[in-house]
């Protein structure tokens, strides 16, 4: 697999040397998995809809990227944290716009190159914002008080904005870390003890293919609903997830292409997506014996403004 | 572990090369699928929307109440009746007539497993005794009769006690419980695991001196032990193994037909269940487990009133075992459909040579087929419609169905109208029992034996239920209308000599049961049970030895009020007014109606990293009160209990 693709980014990269090839915008993807091709091929339609036309933009993956050389675009947009880390480290002239990653794998980017978000360097996150998911919080479980939060080592950077949230609406957050290597277990224990929702936050040592289990269980024995972070969660037993589809970073990443093709700079700050999903596992709701509606609480949650 | 670390940080190498591999959060994290955990048959029904009522009796509720049994909890439960002697086996329950010393028409489970005793004429009392209370996560009540699902041991109810997930308890807890009455309780739980898998290990002792009149001094030594295994997402296995030893005082002093002696029940099991999740809308359950039971009650009994100067052993120990393995496939075809459905094959074993005048085991094999359908042909409409058919090997087949119909009204007000029929076929006592006295190969007596003419007898229950959720005033409220006809009800009668069992009466117990529950303040909450139960049973004698009219009272309530006090205090008032009923163990002459008050009061304690409790529990402020007879009383009882935990 590897080995293909080297070959064929060897003879893609080839073909890109040659002029014919030299493209406005450049989309980058880690790698040609669905998500990415979705994201990626939403940004390809929507500048062609927009009257650009599909030859002046290339996508490729980062391994063709790299073989490509000079290609010289007004614009290169980045979809993962691989390729992301790639065009921060390799490109500095032409300003780059990474999307389809959280704000912390932005940031440990950031960090571990050496450089800062500017027009330059801006990202579109894949993490929906703090106070978007305490906004559905709210909606979905207007007497809920008690806020649990499981923080591991990626995610724990963001413990103060969200202390600084909750308290701002009177919410009591119930918090526990879990240290690297550390068991579950009693940090679990402690965060759904008498809360009313547990309040996910993306972290790779806490939440996995392989803790989802425990962690669903217990909170659904102890019946605390969970508030998470991706459809699939929904899926598994989350009660609710807060979460931007691939299509919608896509679209709005051509958005904000087209703005630095018209001659302005990238956001120096990067931005939170606009558009959003909500999903409800009406099995978990029933069962529960709670009503939360999906489609009335994105429609809520639109009114409310982005943030 | 921590060892290992320390190592490698001495080496130098591990740390880095663990922090270099760990992975950081991506969009993988977003992107990526789950499985699915919390599927179709983890997700239960819920109160509104099941074919029947149901009481549930949490955790906090246990702590609060000041139980040291499952037994006394039942007080809580609208309809049921409760005894805390140690007469037949251990403390007794029974829901809508308490019909004698055993109680045998109701089934309790402990993790699906039954441990309804085919022992005797069948009972739960030794059952109610597997588990600590500490162990409990929860206790589900399905009042009314629920064979359909259950098998025909669930002719009146079910008790189904949920321990906790061996996840939640890991650590260790230690608690120890003294006071008046001899009162000497103590346990220790050990709790441990990784991720995939987690272990309890439970030792708990229940020890005190029984009611006052009787030669009481009780004592419960349990052992238990829970795995769960999460080998893949997929997977889920638990093992469960345990012993339980009953040793208590009966008899009385002087009396040659019930001295003073120490009965011993004993009992031990394993099980295991596996629980594969096919689909999102799939889940496969597979279930075996195995019990021991054996009853040890034996006293020399003098022969010198008809002139021999000799005794004779009189005995009634024997002992029981049974096998227990199940199917059973959830499958939720749509939204709108759920289908549970599945098997069963159990096989009882009961020897007693005193008792069945034979050393050969009998055997009763029951097969059992059951499906339960729920549909929702409208929004605001659940249809439960279920059924079993069970074949016994001594008494044939039989069919339960039962058909729910539970309609949301409006959100919160469900009302719920239904019906159901049962069967209980005749346990092995019942059927063969032939209890014979020799005396060097004389035959002296025979005692009971069953003519076997005895068959099967019947339920038919219907009821109308409403439920009831006001959140502004942080009322619930849950109320079942009921009638339920009983035929061919089995009993012994006295009036032929050996004792034989018939099937004797035709009666109905029909009433009202309501349970509500109401936070008013902040840290308050009140429960109130109240149940309104009339038998149309004859009040006759005719030699029934116990007797039916008023097997239940016809007023009993229950009310429990537990305060959050300022300094981490828990207040919990209980008072039970119980209306005129026959007691368990007495004929139907000896009725009593009683009141009893308990209190508790309790900190939570917390140094450093240890949390615990201590508590103050009055059990019964008032005067004495008969319980199981007339010569044996509840007396007030103070114990404190000290608990910690990590």
């Amino acid at each position: 697999m590897h080995l293909r693709q080297l070959i064929f980014g060897i003879w893609l990269g080839l073909m890109a040397a040659t002029p014919a090839l030299a493209a406005t915008v450049v989309v980058v993807s880690s790698e040609r998995s669905a998500a990415y091709t979705e994201a990626a091929d939403a940004l390809v339609a929507e500048l062609e809809r927009n009257g650009l036309p599909r030859q002046e933009v290339l996508q490729m993956t980062g391994l063709q990227w790299t073989a490509a050389g000079q290609l010289n675009p007004k614009l290169i947009v980045a979809v993962g944290a691989q390729a992301t880390e790639l065009l921060a480290r390799a490109e500095r002239r032409t300003p780059v716009l990474a999307t389809l990653l959280p704000r912390a794998s932005f940031e440990r980017i950031l960090r571990e190159t050496g450089r800062k978000a500017s027009s330059q360097l801006s990202a579109l996150y894949l993490d929906q914002p703090l106070s978007r998911q305490l906004e559905l919080l709210r909606l979905a479980l207007p007497g809920a008080r008690r806020v649990g939060v499981l923080w591991g080592p990626e995610s724990i950077g963001q413990a103060p904005l969200l202390r600084a949230l909750a308290l701002a609406r009177g919410l009591n957050l119930v918090e526990a870390d879990v240290g690297p290597e550390e068991a579950l277990f009693p940090s679990l224990k402690r965060v759904l003890d008498g809360t009313d929702l547990l309040l996910a936050v993306a972290d790779s040592q806490v939440y996995s293919s392989a803790s989802i289990q425990n962690i669903l269980l217990a909170s659904f024995r102890a019946r605390v609903p969970m508030l998470a972070f991706s459809p699939a969660y929904a899926r598994a037993g989350a009660l609710l997830a807060l979460y931007v589809t691939p299509a919608q970073i896509g679209l709005q990443a051509a958005t904000m292409a087209a703005t630095v093709l018209r001659g302005n700079a990238l956001p120096e700050a990067p931005v939170y997506s606009k558009d959003f999903e909500v999903a409800v596992n009406e099995h978990v709701a029933r069962s529960l014996g709670l009503r939360v509606d999906a489609e009335s609480l994105r429609h809520s949650l639109r009114r409310e403004g982005s943030p | 572990m921590r060892g290992l670390t320390l190592l490698a940080l001495i080496m130098g190498t591990g740390g880095l090369a663990a922090a270099q591999t760990a992975p950081s959060v991506s969009e993988k994290d977003f992107l990526t699928d789950m499985p699915v955990v919390l599927s179709v048959s983890r997700l239960p029904q819920r109160l509104d929307e099941t074919p029947g009522a149901v009481t549930v009796i949490d955790r906090e509720m246990i702590r609060l109440s000041g139980a040291r049994d499952v037994a006394d909890l039942m007080r809580l439960v609208p309809g049921f009746q409760t005894s805390m002697a140690f007469e037949a086996v251990g403390p007794q329950v029974s829901y809508h007539g308490a019909f004698g010393g055993l109680s045998n028409r109701i089934q309790v489970l402990v993790d699906g497993r039954t441990v309804y005793s085919p022992y005797f004429i069948g009972s739960v009392e030794g059952g109610l005794q597997t588990v600590a209370l500490e162990d409990i996560e929860r206790i589900e009540v399905l009042r009314g009769s629920n064979s359909a699902a259950y098998g025909a041991r669930a002719f009146l109810g079910v008790i189904n006690i949920v321990t906790r997930d061996s996840a939640d308890t890991v650590g260790a807890q230690a608690t120890v419980r003294a006071g008046e009455n001899g009162i000497r309780d103590a346990g220790a739980r050990v709790g441990w695991g990784t991720e995939s898998s987690t272990f309890r290990l439970s030792l708990d002792r229940r020890a005190d001196d029984g009611l006052q009149g009787s030669n009481g001094h009780n004592q419960v030594d349990r052992v238990n032990f829970r795995a769960d295994l999460r080998p893949d997402a997929a997977d889920e296995i638990q093992l469960r193994a345990g012993t339980l030893g009953i040793t208590a005082g009966k008899g009385f002093t002087g009396n040659i037909d019930d001295p003073t002696r120490d009965v011993r029940y004993g009992s031990g099991y394993a099980q295991i269940d596996w629980r594969r999740v096919l689909a999102a809308d799939q889940d496969l359950a597979l279930a075996y487990s195995h019990t021991e039971e054996s009853y040890q009650d034996k006293f020399p009994y003098s022969l010198a009133q008809i002139g021999i100067n000799d005794s004779i052993d009189v005995d009634i120990s024997g002992r029981s075992s049974s096998d227990n393995l199940s199917l059973q496939h959830t499958w939720r075809q749509s939204p709108v459909l759920q289908l549970v459905w599945g098997g069963e094959f159990r096989r009882e074993r009961v020897t007693s040579k005193p008792v069945y005048n034979t050393d050969a085991a009998l055997v009763t094999d029951f097969t059992r087929l059951f499906g339960n359908l729920e549909w929702r042909p409208a929004s605001d409409l659940v249809l439960n419609a279920g059924v079993m058919a069970e074949h016994s090997s001594v008494d044939g087949s039989s069919l339960s169905p039962r058909l729910m119909l539970n309609w949301h009204v409006a959100e919160g007000h469900t009302l719920r109208v239904g019906g159901s029929r049962a069967d209980r076929p005749p346990s092995t006592y019942e059927k063969s029992a032939d209890v014979r006295f020799y005396w060097n190969d004389h035959l002296l007596e025979i005692t009971t034996q069953s003519s076997g003419r005895v068959t099967r007898e019947d339920v038919l229950s219907t009821e109308m239920g409403y439920l009831g959720v006001f959140p502004s005033l942080g009322l619930n409220l849950d109320v079942r209308v009921f009638k339920e006809r009983i035929n061919g009800f089995i009993r012994q009668w006295n009036a032929t000599q050996p004792k034989d069992y018939f099937n004797q009466d035709d009666f109905s117990v029909q009433g009202l049961e309501y349970e509500m529950k109401w936070q008013p303040w902040s840290g308050a909450q009140f429960r109130l049970a109240q149940a309104y139960i009339h038998s149309s049973a004859a009040d006759q004698d005719n030699g029934a030895v116990s007797g039916l009219p008023l097997a239940a009272p016809r007023q009993a309530t229950t009310i429990a009020f537990v305060q959050r006090l300022p300094g981490a205090l828990d207040f919990t008032l209980l008072h039970q007014d119980n209306g005129t009923m026959t007691l368990q163990g007495a004929g139907r002459l000896d009725q009593v109606a009683f009141t009893r008050t308990d209190l508790r009061l309790a900190k939570a304690l917390r140094f450093d990293r240890l949390r615990g409790e201590i508590a103050l529990v009055v059990q019964n402020l008032g005067s004495p009160y008969p319980d199981y007879a007339p010569s044996f009383a509840f007396q007030r009882r103070a114990f404190v209990t000290l608990q910690i935990e990590n």
